[in-house]
C-alpha cells in the first residue's frame, strides 16, 4: 500500500511539472509580443513582470524543495515500513517457531508417578489392621452413605459388611477388573468375600496400588494427561460456558469479547472481566508471564492467532485441557483436568460428573481462591453458576440442572505427600537404571510400581518421629537445635529383599541425607553376631557351640597401636559365661575374647558374605562394632539369617511402565543366595532369640509381642549411636538413632532404638507375630549341663536342652567320664520310629 | 523329648516294650491303608506307589495367609496355562508378598522363569523353595521330583547339560508320568 501510494504521488509529480513547463512557455511568449508593443510604460511593465518572474521562481524553487522533502519523506516512509515489515515478520516467525516448537515436541513435562505393592485381601485377614477403608480412601475411594447401587470408585458400610465397587488397574501386565465385592466382617477379620456379579465366594481380592509420591522437576508441577476422548463432554461444555463460550468460532482471539469485557471494565472503573480466549490462556500458560502488561498481551493475541491458524480445535483444546492450572497439593501444582479430577473428586476424569465438571470448570478462575477443600461454600457458588450458564447455552437441560445443582460437594480427602516417603524415592532412583535419569523421571510420566508397603511406611514415619521426640525430650531441653536427633527405620522381607519401609531422617525438607542408605555409623554390639556366626560355622571347623563356655575376664590384646584391653558395659567380669549368655547380656569382654580365637579375618569374610559391604578394618575392637556400616547393610546381612543362611539383594521396584502403557523396565524378584549352612544360621536365630526372650532386648516382650521374634541391641562407646535390629521370619527391621555430628544421646539403645522397633512391629503386625522360626535339617537337640556345657547324662545335677549342628554336640560328659549310651546319643523308640514314617 | 533319663525295673520296661510294639503295629497298618487309599484316589501322578505333588491339594490347608497366598499361586498357574505369563509372575509375586514362608510359591515361580529361559534365576528360587520345604516340614520325595526335575532343566538350560540329564533322569525315577518328557507344564503342578 506505502509502495503503491508513494509511486501514485511520484506520477503526480511528473504531470505537475510537464504543466508547468508548458505554462513557462506560454508565458514567455507573451513577454516577447509585451516588448514589441510598449515604451516607459512598457519598461514598468517589464520591470513588474521580472518581479513576478521573481517571485514565481521562488515559489516554483519552494515547491520544488517541497515536493523534493515529500519525495525523501515518502522514500524514508517506505523504507521504515519495508523494515518495520521486515522486523513484524522476523517477530511472528519467531514466535511461530516458538510455538512449533512446543507444540510439536514434548509439550508437557508429567512427573512420574511411584505407586506402593499392592494390598491383598483376603478371608482370615484383620481388616482393622490393614486400614481397609482408610486404603480405599487414599486411592479416591468414596463412601456412599446413602445406599442404593454403588458406582465405580464407591463403598458403603453397613452393619456387618463392607460393600465396594472396585475399579479396574490398568496395568499392562497385571490387571484387574472391575468388580462389586462384600466383604462380610466378624470377629475382627474378614469371614468372607462374596462377588455381588455373582454371589461367588472369592478367595483374595488385589486392590490396586496406592499412589505414594512422584518425581517433580524443579517447578513442582503434577499433571495427568488426559486424551479428549477420555473427557466427558460436560466437562468441555462447562470449560466453555464460563470461560470462552465462542471458542469453536473464533480464531484464537474473541474481538466480541474483547470489546464487551472492555466496556465492562470501563463501566466499572476496574479491570473486571478479561477477554482471553482458551487458546490465549493456553498461550499465556505455555509461553508467558502472568505480568498484564500491553506488550504481553499483544504476544498472546498474536501467539493465538498463529496457534489456531497452525492447530485444530480439538489440538488446542485437548493442550488446555491439560496445561490449565487447577490447585494445589501440598507444595506441588495440580495441571491439567485429569490431575484435578483425583485431586478434589478421587478419580479418572472419564468419571466425573456433571457437578464435578462444573465445578473443575469453576475453579479456572482462581483455583486457591475457590478451592473445594478451603472454600467449599465459594467453590459450590461459582459451580452453580457455572451449571446456570451450562443451563443458559443449552448445553443441559433443567433436569440435569436442578439433579447437578442438588448434588453435595463430595471432594476426596486430601492426603499430601510426607515427606519421609521422599527417603524411600531416592533409594529407589539409585536403584533404577541409569538412563531414567532426573530429567526423564520428572518429565515422561513413567509409573514406577515399588515394593513399599504404605501401612508399614507410615507405621515406620509414626514410630520414628515419635521415638525421636521421646528420647529428645528426656535427654535435652534444646529440642531447637539445628542438630537435632535423627533416625533412621528400614523394614524388608528377609526371602526377597523388598524394602517394605524406608524413613531415612526426621525430615526430609530439613535433610535429604538418607541416614538408611548413605550413612555409615559405628554399628556397636549388633555386629555381635556376626562374630558368634564365624564361631559357630562349622564349614572352616567350628570356633564354638551352643554349649560352649567364654571367659569374662580382663583380656589385653596387642596390637600395632598398642594394648587393647576391652571392658563390659558394667565395667565387672563374670568369670565364666556361656555362650548364649554372653550375647543375649551383649558382654564385650567374651565376644572379643572368642573373636581372637576365630580369627578377625574369618569375621570379616563372614561379615561380607552375610551382606556386609562396608569395609571392616582389621583390628581386634571389630568384634565389639567399632566397623562403620549403613542400617541398609545391616537389615541385609540380619535378613540373611532370618532367611535360613540365604542373602537376599534389596529391591525397591517391581517394575517401570511408560505413559503408554507399556512395560518399559521389569526387575522380576530374585531369589536370594545361600551364603551360611542353614542349621548355622538357626543358631544364629535361636541365639537372637533368647537376647529378645531373657536378655538386652526383653523389653519386647514386656510390650506385649508374642511369637517368634528374634534381635539384636547395639550401643556404642559414649551412646553416640543406638540401635536394634529385630526379626520375625517375615520381616526384618532396623533402627538406628544418633546425632549427625556424633555426640552422646543419654541413654541406651534399650531405651531408645527398640521401643520405636516395639512401636513399628506392634501397628503392623499386631501383639502376636505370624509363623515360626523353623528348625532346618542337620540340626540336634541334646541335653548339656549347663555349667560345664559337657554332654549331660545320667547323674549329671542340671540338665538343658541346647542346638548343635549334627555332629558338633560335646564329646565330655557330666559327670565327667560317663559313658554316652545309646539312648543317650539316640533319639528314643518312638520318635525313630515317627522319624522313619514321616522323615522329621 | 528323648526321655533318657527314666529309671525303671524290668517289669516296667517289658510293658514299655508291648506298647511300643503295639504302637508300630497300629502305625504300620495305618501307613498301608494310607498310602493304598493315595493309590485309589486317582489323583496326582503315580510313580513309585506314591504320587508327584500338585498344588490343588494343598489350597486350603494351613492359616488364612497361606491358604490366600496358595490360592494367588494356583491363579498364576491357571495364567500360565493360558499363556498369560505376564499375570502368572504377578501372581506368584503377590502370593510371595502374602505369605513370603510358602514353598510352593517359589516353587512355582521358578517354573515360569525357567519358561522364560531363566536358568539363574529359577535355581536360586528352587533353592529358596527347596529350603522353605525343608523347614515348612512339607519336603519329602513328592516335592522332591519337580525340585530335581526342575534343577535339572535349568542345569540344563544353562549349559550344564550331564548334569541336568542326571537330575532329570532321578526326576524321571521318582514321577516317571510327569517327568518323562523331561517337562513340568504349568497344568501338571496345578
Amino acid at each position: 500500500m506505502i509502495g503503491k501510494k508513494a509511486g501514485a504521488k511520484k506520477r503526480a509529480g511528473s504531470k505537475g511539472r510537464a504543466r508547468k513547463a508548458s505554462a513557462g512557455k506560454r508565458v514567455t511568449g507573451g513577454k516577447t509580443g509585451g516588448g514589441r508593443t510598449t515604451g516607459k510604460k512598457g519598461g514598468k511593465k517589464t520591470a513588474q513582470r521580472s518581479a513576478g518572474r521573481t517571485l514565481r521562481r521562488r515559489a516554483e524553487a519552494r515547491r520544488t524543495r517541497l515536493i523534493g522533502g515529500l519525495r525523501w519523506l515518502a522514500r524514508f516512509v517506505a523504507v521504515g515500513a519495508f523494515a518495520l515489515g521486515l522486523w513484524l515478520s522476523s517477530w511472528v516467525l519467531d514466535l511461530d517457531r516458538l510455538v512449533v516448537a512446543r507444540f510439536e515436541g514434548r509439550r508437557f513435562a508429567v512427573p512420574s508417578k511411584v505407586y506402593s505393592a499392592p494390598l491383598v485381601v483376603y478371608p482370615g485377614m484383620d481388616w482393622q489392621r490393614i486400614d481397609l477403608s482408610g486404603w480405599l480412601l487414599r486411592l479416591g475411594y468414596r463412601e456412599q452413605p446413602e445406599g442404593g447401587e454403588l458406582a465405580a470408585g464407591r463403598f458403603e458400610w453397613r452393619p456387618g459388611e463392607l460393600r465396594v465397587h472396585l475399579r479396574a488397574f490398568d496395568h499392562p501386565l497385571r490387571p484387574e477388573p472391575a468388580r462389586r465385592l462384600v466383604l462380610r466382617l466378624g470377629e475382627g477379620v474378614i469371614q468372607q468375600v462374596v462377588d455381588l456379579q455373582d454371589y461367588s465366594a472369592v478367595d483374595v481380592v488385589v486392590l490396586e496400588p496406592e499412589p505414594v509420591s512422584a518425581f517433580l522437576g524443579s517447578n513442582r508441577e503434577q499433571r495427568d494427561l488426559v486424551m479428549l476422548d477420555q473427557v466427558p463432554r460436560h466437562l468441555v461444555n462447562a470449560i466453555y460456558a464460563v470461560e470462552d463460550r465462542r471458542f469453536e468460532r473464533h480464531h484464537g482471539v474473541d474481538v466480541r469479547r474483547v470489546v464487551g469485557a472492555l466496556l465492562a471494565n470501563l463501566r466499572a472503573g476496574r479491570i473486571e472481566q478479561g477477554g482471553s480466549t482458551l487458546t490465549q490462556q493456553l498461550v499465556k500458560n505455555f509461553f508467558l508471564t502472568p505480568e498484564r502488561t500491553l506488550e504481553r498481551k499483544g504476544r498472546e493475541a498474536v501467539m493465538a492467532l498463529i496457534v489456531e491458524a497452525r492447530y485444530g480445535k480439538e489440538e488446542i483444546l485437548e493442550a488446555y485441557l491439560n496445561e490449565i492450572y487447577l490447585g494445589q497439593r501440598g507444595s506441588t501444582a495440580v495441571h491439567g483436568v485429569g490431575e484435578a479430577a483425583r485431586l478434589y473428586f478421587g478419580k479418572s476424569a472419564t468419571d466425573l460428573s456433571v457437578a464435578e465438571s462444573a465445578l473443575i470448570a469453576a475453579i479456572i478462575q482462581s483455583p486457591n481462591g475457590i478451592s473445594p477443600h478451603r472454600r467449599p461454600e465459594r467453590a459450590t457458588a461459582r459451580r452453580d453458576l457455572v451449571l446456570e450458564l451450562m443451563h443458559e447455552q443449552g448445553h443441559i437441560d433443567d433436569r440435569e440442572l436442578s439433579r447437578a445443582v442438588a448434588e453435595p460437594l463430595r471432594v476426596a480427602a486430601v492426603s499430601p505427600e510426607s515427606g519421609e516417603v521422599r527417603y524411600f524415592l531416592d533409594a529407589l532412583s539409585q536403584q533404577l537404571p541409569e538412563v531414567y535419569d532426573e530429567a526423564v523421571l520428572a518429565s515422561e510420566g513413567l509409573r514406577i510400581y515399588s515394593t513399599l508397603d504404605p501401612r508399614m511406611q507410615r507405621a515406620a514415619a509414626r514410630a520414628l518421629r515419635a521415638g525421636l521426640e521421646r528420647v529428645e525430650g528426656r535427654v535435652s531441653d534444646d529440642v531447637e537445635s539445628r542438630d537435632r536427633l535423627q533416625g533412621c527405620l528400614l523394614a524388608l522381607r528377609p526371602q526377597t529383599g523388598e524394602v517394605l519401609a524406608l524413613v531415612g531422617g526426621r525430615d526430609y525438607g530439613a535433610s535429604q541425607f538418607n541416614r538408611c542408605t548413605q550413612a555409615r555409623r559405628q554399628v556397636g554390639s549388633v555386629f555381635k553376631p556376626f562374630v558368634y556366626v564365624a564361631a559357630l560355622d562349622p564349614t572352616s571347623g567350628p570356633a564354638a557351640t551352643l554349649a560352649s563356655q567364654l571367659e569374662d575376664a580382663p583380656l589385653v590384646v596387642d596390637t600395632p597401636a598398642g594394648t587393647w584391653s576391652p571392658e563390659n558395659y558394667d565395667h565387672s567380669f563374670r568369670g565364666v559365661v556361656s555362650l548364649r549368655e554372653a550375647i543375649e547380656r551383649s558382654l564385650n569382654v567374651p565376644a572379643a575374647r572368642l573373636a581372637q580365637h576365630v580369627g578377625v579375618d574369618r569375621i570379616i569374610t563372614m561379615a561380607h558374605a552375610l551382606g556386609i559391604s562396608s569395609p571392616l578394618p582389621r583390628v581386634p575392637s571389630l568384634a565389639l562394632g567399632t566397623a562403620e556400616v549403613s542400617p541398609i547393610e545391616i537389615a541385609r546381612a540380619y535378613a540373611t539369617l532370618a532367611n535360613g543362611g540365604r542373602r537376599p539383594t534389596p529391591r525397591t521396584f517391581v517394575d517401570v511402565v511408560e505413559a503408554g502403557g507399556m512395560a518399559h523396565e521389569n526387575r522380576p524378584l530374585e531369589g536370594s543366595v545361600s551364603v551360611l549352612d542353614p542349621a548355622t544360621a538357626y543358631l544364629a536365630v535361636s541365639l537372637l532369640e533368647g537376647v529378645v526372650d531373657r536378655g538386652t532386648a526383653a523389653r519386647v516382650r514386656a510390650s506385649g509381642l508374642t511369637g517368634p521374634i528374634a534381635g539384636k541391641t547395639g550401643t556404642t562407646d559414649e551412646e553416640y549411636d543406638l540401635w536394634f535390629v529385630g526379626f520375625t521370619p517375615e520381616l526384618v527391621a532396623v533402627v538406628w538413632l544418633g546425632y549427625d555430628e556424633p555426640r552422646s544421646i543419654g541413654r541406651p539403645s534399650s531405651y531408645g532404638a527398640l521401643p520405636i522397633w516395639t512401636d513399628f512391629m506392634k501397628e503392623v503386625v499386631g501383639s502376636r507375630v505370624r509363623g515360626a522360626f523353623r528348625r532346618p535339617a542337620g540340626i540336634e537337640e541334646v541335653e548339656i549341663d549347663p555349667l560345664s556345657g559337657a554332654r549331660a547324662l545320667r547323674g549329671c545335677p542340671q540338665h538343658r536342652r541346647e542346638l548343635f549342628v549334627r555332629g558338633t554336640a560335646p564329646v565330655e560328659t557330666c559327670p565327667p567320664g560317663a559313658a554316652v549310651r545309646d539312648r543317650d546319643r539316640r533319639p528314643g523308640f518312638f520318635r525313630r520310629t515317627l522319624k522313619g514314617l514321616f522323615g522329621r | 523329648m528323648n526321655g533318657g533319663a527314666s529309671t525303671g525295673g524290668s517289669g516296667r520296661r517289658s510293658g514299655r516294650a508291648l506298647v511300643a510294639l503295639a504302637c508300630v503295629v497300629v502305625l504300620h497298618c495305618s501307613l498301608i491303608v494310607m498310602l493304598a487309599g493315595c493309590g485309589m484316589t486317582g489323583r496326582g501322578h503315580r510313580y513309585g506307589g506314591a504320587e508327584s505333588m500338585r498344588l490343588s491339594e494343598v489350597v486350603g490347608q494351613g492359616d488364612p495367609a497361606r491358604r490366600a497366598s496358595t490360592r494367588l499361586v494356583a491363579q498364576g498357574l491357571e495364567a500360565d496355562a493360558a499363556g498369560a505369563a505376564e499375570q502368572a509372575q504377578g501372581g506368584y509375586e503377590r502370593a510371595i508378598q502374602v505369605d513370603p514362608t510358602n514353598p510352593y510359591a517359589y516353587l512355582a515361580l521358578a517354573r515360569h522363569r525357567l519358561d522364560a529361559s531363566d536358568s539363574g534365576g529359577a535355581i536360586e528360587l528352587l533353592d529358596q523353595a527347596a529350603a522353605l520345604f525343608e523347614t515348612e516340614g512339607l519336603a519329602g520325595p513328592r516335592v522332591s521330583a519337580h525340585l530335581i526335575g526342575l534343577r535339572g532343566r535349568a542345569l540344563h538350560s544353562a549349559g550344564r547339560g550331564q548334569d541336568g540329564v542326571l537330575y532329570l533322569e532321578r526326576a524321571r525315577e521318582l514321577a516317571p508320568v510327569v517327568w518323562r518328557d523331561g517337562y513340568l507344564s504349568a497344568e501338571e503342578l496345578r
